[in-house]
């Protein structure tokens, strides 16, 4: 079975050791390896096999299941032209230390794929030049596609400041049941002046 | 025809201050869509012709917080746009008035989860609550009414207004 996917049989026997394993589902190839080894298989399927398509980055969290390690990074590889197809390359990484070194400079479209799996699982692709959060905000305190992270969240969802009035005024209370705020880049003390400023009736 | 033909000849009224400020305020209303999921769609209905909430003096919608008294905030706000929304808030003018349009913008809705605020009325004052999933543009414009009310009994030596 192994045998039969190009990319698989492309790669000189070197490379052809590190994957240990391959399976076919539904017309979908899923070959994987272990964590420091993706890259140099990574740059023979972008430089030698002709790979110039990285369509996602993303990563699963086998927690509590019996797997080789916790996380798997997924890179899905597609090329175009004559030899069209596509693949999946599963990458096996351990919890202890969830570092992968980057491929952003095989794939430019990895910047965003990366970033994306850092916000959701925390795992660190160094040399990737712009790991900020992506979709969660900046000051956000945790990863919420781990398994351990529960679906309402650790309280997140609560450390804001409150909006009340006060006399003439609107004014913040910070949270009391909640010791930190998130949010609070928008509420700088130039920002607060400002909207008091702003806010109060023209006499 | 109108109020003219009940005053007499000389064209007098007698009311109060408030009376005739809170009049004004309730049928001028300026809202503020703060529209973000399902229920905006109702809004915008029950803004345009159909149902044509300029019926009952709302129609100058006003997409600057700071040409507008009312704020309706229609539909899921997540932790990232509350800071946002309390930004807008607060660049209101006084005196101003708040309407959560909606399940997911008073309490979560079915949305109970890490990124969704369970009701905006934890972090910001609001004054009149419209249920629904989404709610119907009738409803909406009940809400109107209630925030009429709200504005009917405002007295203009109290704070609210920055007296």
């Amino acid at each position: 079975m192994s045998e039969q996917y190009p990319a698989h049989a492309a790669l000189p026997p070197s490379l052809q050791d590190l994957i240990l394993d391959t399976t076919e589902h539904r017309g979908q190839t899923q070959l994987s390896c272990k964590a420091p080894n993706h890259r140099s298989l990574l740059e023979n399927f972008r430089h030698e096999q002709g790979y110039d398509f990285l369509v996602d980055v993303t990563a699963i969290d086998y927690l509590g299941k019996d797997t080789l390690e916790r996380f798997e990074v997924v890179y899905v590889l597609r090329r175009l032209g004559a030899r069209r197809d596509q693949f999946r390359l599963h990458v096996w990484l351990g919890e202890s230390d969830p570092t992968l070194s980057s491929v952003v400079d095989l794939w430019n479209s990895a910047r965003w794929g990366e970033r994306e799996t850092h916000d959701m699982f925390g795992i660190v692709f160094e040399g990737n030049p712009d790991l900020r959060r992506l979709l969660m905000p900046e000051d956000f305190p945790a990863f919420p596609l781990l398994k351990d992270y529960p679906l309402t969240g650790r309280g997140e969802r609560r450390q804001f400041p409150r909006v009340v009035p006060r006399g003439d005024q609107m004014v913040e209370e910070e949270p009391t049941d909640y010791p930190t705020s998130i949010g609070r880049g928008m509420h700088t003390p130039e920002y607060i002046e400002e909207v008091e400023r702003d806010s109060k009736p023209r006499k | 025809m109108g109020l003219e033909s009940l005053m007499g000849g000389e064209g007098f009224l007698t009311t109060t201050v408030n009376a005739i400020v809170n009049w004004g305020r309730k049928n001028a209303l300026w809202p503020m869509p703060f529209g973000t999921a399902c229920c905006a769609i109702e809004m915008m209905a029950t803004f345009s012709g159909r149902y044509d909430i300029s019926r009952f003096g709302a129609e100058v919608v006003r997409f600057s917080p700071r040409q507008a008294d009312l704020l309706i905030v229609s539909g899921r706000i997540c932790i990232k746009m509350m800071p946002v929304l309390q930004k807008i808030y607060r660049q209101m003018p006084e005196p101003k008035w708040v309407i959560s349009m909606g399940a997911c913008a008073s309490c979560g809705g079915v949305f109970d989860t890490y990124t969704m605020i369970q009701g905006v009325d934890q972090f910001m004052p609001v004054d009149v609550y419209v249920p629904g999933c989404p709610p119907r543009p009738e409803s909406l414009l009940d809400a109107l009414f209630e925030i009429q009310k709200v504005v009917g009994e405002e007295r203009i030596d109290s704070g609210k207004h920055g007296s």
